[in-house]
């Protein structure tokens, strides 16, 4: 600390106040809970956990899928980069694992391609892995429910193309579609109750203003209109972690909502962050690990060649 | 299954998705550079790489778990085991990670488990977990004996553990540590059994009692007759000590094991006996000098100057001579080893020989030596003398080239509670012979095997000298240390020691260069106690019930009024049970509360009917 830069100190301080100042004039549950209550936002509803019976149903009709997909890329300058990606489905009632993957590297992209719309590439490309995943486990087990690590909207947004055939297929299937969203980046709370709430929250995300203030098991279920069309969305506390998850359902299937509420609910541990275990698993199992990384650099591009992908930084000194 | 990890030349682990390790387990490595190296699973895990102990620092619940397999996912899908496994021998340098491994066929490793065959060994149990390997075994090698396991008697599918014969005279003692209810008389029983089996002379003591082979286990396909291999002697009724044969240390053992001697009493035996005594001629001694210290000399010498019968003469003119020839020794001494003696004789030891055990040892039989444990120490040390020193008379005749001495087999000494036969710290009468026997009996081919719940209460000479060791479950620190110490067992096994089940033991032998995880094999026999205590109760008392009930019942029906009539018939029938008025009232209101009778009021008092 005594090393520390007056200035920068100073200016630290000033903005941890006033981000302080904000939270301290955040309104408190009962506020909060009577804001939604009173505008037409949606409607608080209580989830529970499902029955063996249920469950035993579930996977009579196909089980439970789940899909998730990781990217690493060698921290090198741009270009000099190559990216990895793979998506991966499975599903409770099979053993195989369905694995899509890619790799990418600038330099031979071809199109004269800067850094930013490299990323934008990177990212769509993960959606269309991860949609192409998802199409070939509906065709292959006709699962009951498929999770979707992330927001349904980012699929529609990222694949385009594929997303109409995904929803196609679960359509035809009867698979209910199900996004389940960690980070929530939302605005639906503050900008439908923008002359209720203090000026201080004004533009607050959703997870901000709901921290805390659903009961483990509880949900928001978001009033049709006000989220993006063709979509239905609950937010909902699924453990004890007071931060809520997102969870994104199709239009046409909405009325499954409680279904699927119940259902993240029963898959959830409750001492967890609130993501259902079995993303959980899929998540580990398609994680690309800056181990792998190296590893394949070393054995396919040979020490000296992995120079060009070895960025300067990491021969910083420690 | 392949080596994974780090490597030493010691030890590596090995991964298998499909197999599960078990511990003892022995496993191939096919090492690239240095050919086929082989080890054994000391330590055993299994865990799923996506199930975290822990996610966010918190357990998963299990009902999460278990829901997900409601929903048909198979937690065991993403299991993976680890062993952790000890090289036989050490390798030259690491082994190779990812080297590949496999379970054994039974000629790869027949050396490390099998040292002996059937005919030339003693088949104590079987060596755990060694099914798959026991599939490729020799035929002559399956299915040799019975295994309890999990409630069942079944033939053992595993590889034998024998214990060969001929390496007696390189490692000839044996001894058997475990706490109660390890399975240690178990182990105790099948070696008997065997050395029955190959008609090997052996002498047991047996202070419990349950050395009784004529009892055979049920259930059991075949199973040997062992009631013409071996005899029971009770010490003081069949067998006992030859009085004229004792030497001074053996007289002196004998009196001290009733009571301890005082310094006086050692000295005054050491004066009073005399080489070749019969107990009568000695007890006489004894007798005549108490009477006379009674007396005391002046009032002898006044009575010899009476007129006396002369036999009565002879007696005063005896004790006069005694009081001369041993002047200091006080009376209290006379009489404590008058005492000392009288119980002994009445114990009935010095009726009989030794004679029998030795007839039963010279026709290759088992001799079971009963008496209670004090008796037992005593007579012990003079048996085992006599047959040691036997043994050695005729084996130093021989190597002098003198036949002239009677033959007489090597044999085995077996005994539990070994503790109390040559314990560390104090001096007992057979401690000697037993510490002579573990020093020098492999020359003479005399044999020990020593079973004790109390390693450590046990001579560390006597210990130092058992070659192999059969260790069951040990709970207490001390002994787990004594054993730790004694035993190459490892830092591993030691910790399971307080945890194995009842009839699985650890043999440490120097023939097989290591520890060798075993299960004791069911033996043909059965103890003649295996009687529950509370079953024993509960038996006696249904029987004295009934037995009363059919007494009772040319009587029925029984009025109150005359109660004393058929008392005086049933003690008629039935002297033995004592019966009263009173007690017979009580037994009739037992048996009514028993339902086993009914009891109506009549005008004439109470009526007890069936």
């Amino acid at each position: 600390m005594l090393e520390l830069n007056e200035g920068l100190k100073n200016e630290f301080r000033r903005t941890a106040g006033a981000l302080k100042k904000r939270f301290e004039q955040r309104p408190d549950r009962a506020r909060i809970r009577a804001y939604i209550n009173e505008s037409s936002l949606g409607r608080f509803v209580k989830s529970r956990k499902m029955s063996d019976n249920e469950l035993e149903r579930l996977m009579e009709k196909g089980g439970v899928a789940g899909v998730d997909g990781s990217t690493n890329s060698t921290g090198g300058m741009f270009p000099y980069v190559i990216t990895l990606q793979q998506a991966m489905a499975k599903c409770t009632v099979a053993q195989e694992e369905i694995y899509f993957y890619d790799v990418l590297c600038p330099l031979f992209i071809g199109e004269d391609l800067n850094e930013a719309e490299y990323q934008q590439l990177v990212k769509s490309n993960l959606a269309v892995l991860e949609a192409q995943a998802a199409i070939s486990a509906v065709k292959k087990y006709r699962p009951a429910v498929m999770l979707i690590d992330g927001s349904l909207v980012r699929l529609k947004i990222e694949a385009k193309e594929l997303w109409e055939s995904l929803k196609a297929e679960v359509l035809k299937a009867g698979t209910l579609l199900v996004g389940v969203v960690e980070g929530i980046s939302t605005r639906i709370i503050s900008s439908a109750l923008k002359d209720a709430i203090p000026d201080a929250v004004s533009g607050a995300c959703d997870w901000e203003l709901l921290l805390g203030v659903l009961d483990v098991g509880e949900g928001l279920e978001v009033t049709p209109g006000c989220f993006k069309e063709g979509f239905r969305t609950v937010f909902m506390r699924t453990s004890f972690d007071p931060k809520p998850i997102g969870i994104d359902l199709l239009e046409e299937q909405y009325e499954n909502l409680e279904l699927v509420e119940n259902l993240i609910f029963t898959l959830t541990p409750e001492g967890s962050r609130g993501i259902p275990l079995w993303l959980d698993l899929i998540d580990k199992k398609v994680k690309i690990s800056d181990a792998t990384m190296e590893g394949l650099l070393k054995a396919y591009l040979g020490k000296e060649y992995a120079e060009f992908l070895t960025p300067k930084r990491a021969k910083r000194s420690p | 299954m392949q080596v994974v990890g780090l490597t030493t030349p010691q030890e590596v682990f090995v991964a298998s998705k499909e197999r599960k390790f078990r511990i003892n387990e022995i496993l191939v490595i096919d090492d690239p550079h240095q050919g086929s190296l082989i080890g054994e699973v000391v330590e055993a895990n299994s865990y799923n790489r996506f199930i975290p102990l822990s996610i966010n620092h918190d357990f998963v619940d299990a009902r999460v778990l278990e829901s997900l397999e409601r929903l048909g996912y198979s937690i065991s899908e993403d299991e993976i085991n680890i062993a952790k496994v000890k090289l036989r021998n050490e390798a030259s340098f690491p082994v190779t990670t990812g080297a590949k491994v496999h379970l054994p066929e039974f000629w790869e490793v027949r050396d490390l488990l099998v040292r002996s065959d059937p005919e030339g060994g003693l088949a104590l149990g079987e060596i755990k977990n060694t099914e798959e390997t026991a599939s490729t075994m020799d035929e002559n090698l399956k299915e040799l004996f019975y295994v309890y396991s999990k409630g069942e008697k079944r033939k053992t599918k595993n590889v034998p553990f024998l214990l060969d014969l001929k390496s007696f005279q390189q490692y000839p003692h044996i001894g058997i540590f475990g706490g109660s209810g390890s399975g240690k008389s178990y182990g105790l029983r099948v070696i008997m059994e065997e050395l029955m089996l190959k008609e090997i002379p052996a002498i047991i003591l047996d202070p419990h009692y349950e050395m009784d082979f004529s009892i055979r286990e049920e259930d059991l396909e075949w199973s040997p007759d062992f009631t013409g291999s071996f005899k029971k002697f009770q010490v003081g009724e069949d067998i006992g000590v030859e009085f004229p044969s004792l030497g001074r240390q053996d007289l002196l053992d004998l009196l001290s094991a009733v009571k301890p001697l005082t310094e006086a009493m050692s000295s005054a035996v050491q004066m009073l006996h005399r080489r070749g005594d019969t107990y009568r001629s000695f007890s006489l001694r004894l007798q005549l000098l108490t009477e006379a210290l009674e007396l005391g000399r002046s009032r002898i010498e006044k009575i010899l100057q009476q007129d006396l019968e002369p036999e009565e003469r002879e007696k005063y003119k005896k004790m006069k001579e005694l009081l001369e020839e041993y002047p200091n020794i006080p009376l209290q001494s006379v009489q404590g080893i008058a005492w000392r003696l009288w119980r002994l004789d009445a114990s009935g030891l010095f009726n009989y020989n030794i004679k029998p055990v030795k007839e039963a040892l010279l026709s290759g039989k088992l001799a079971v030596i009963q008496g209670p444990i004090w008796l037992l120490q005593v007579f012990s040390t003079y048996l085992l003398s006599n047959l040691y020193r036997t043994r050695r008379d005729y084996k130093d005749g021989e190597l002098r080239g003198e036949s002239r001495g009677e033959y007489f087999p090597p044999f085995v000494i077996a005994t539990d509670e070994a503790h109390n036969f040559a314990p560390k710290g104090y001096d007992a009468p057979s401690k000697g012979i037993i510490t002579e026997i573990a020093q020098e009996g492999r020359k003479y081919g005399v044999f020990l095997v020593l079973a004790t719940q109390r390693p450590t209460l046990l001579d560390e000479t006597v210990t130092a000298q058992l070659n192999t060791k059969i260790i069951f479950r040990t709970v207490r620190g001390h002994d787990i240390a004594t054993i730790t110490e004694e035993t190459d067992i490892g830092a591993e096994e030691a910790r399971r020691l307080p945890y194995l089940p009842s009839g699985d033991a650890f043999v440490s032998s120097p023939l097989f260069g290591r520890t060798v995880a075993i299960r004791v094999r069911l033996p043909y026999t059965k103890s003649p106690h295996t009687l529950n205590p509370f079953d024993e109760i509960r038996h006696h008392r249904k029987r004295a019930e009934e037995r009363l009930l059919s007494l009772l019942e040319p009587h029925l029906p029984i009025y109150e009024t005359n109660l004393l009539k058929v008392l005086q018939a049933l003690n008629a029938e039935a002297p033995d049970m004592n019966l009263e008025v009173r007690t017979l009232k009580e037994s009739l209101e037992n048996l009514v509360r028993s339902g086993k009778l009914q009891k109506t009021e009549t005008p004439f008092g109470a009526m007890y009917h069936s």
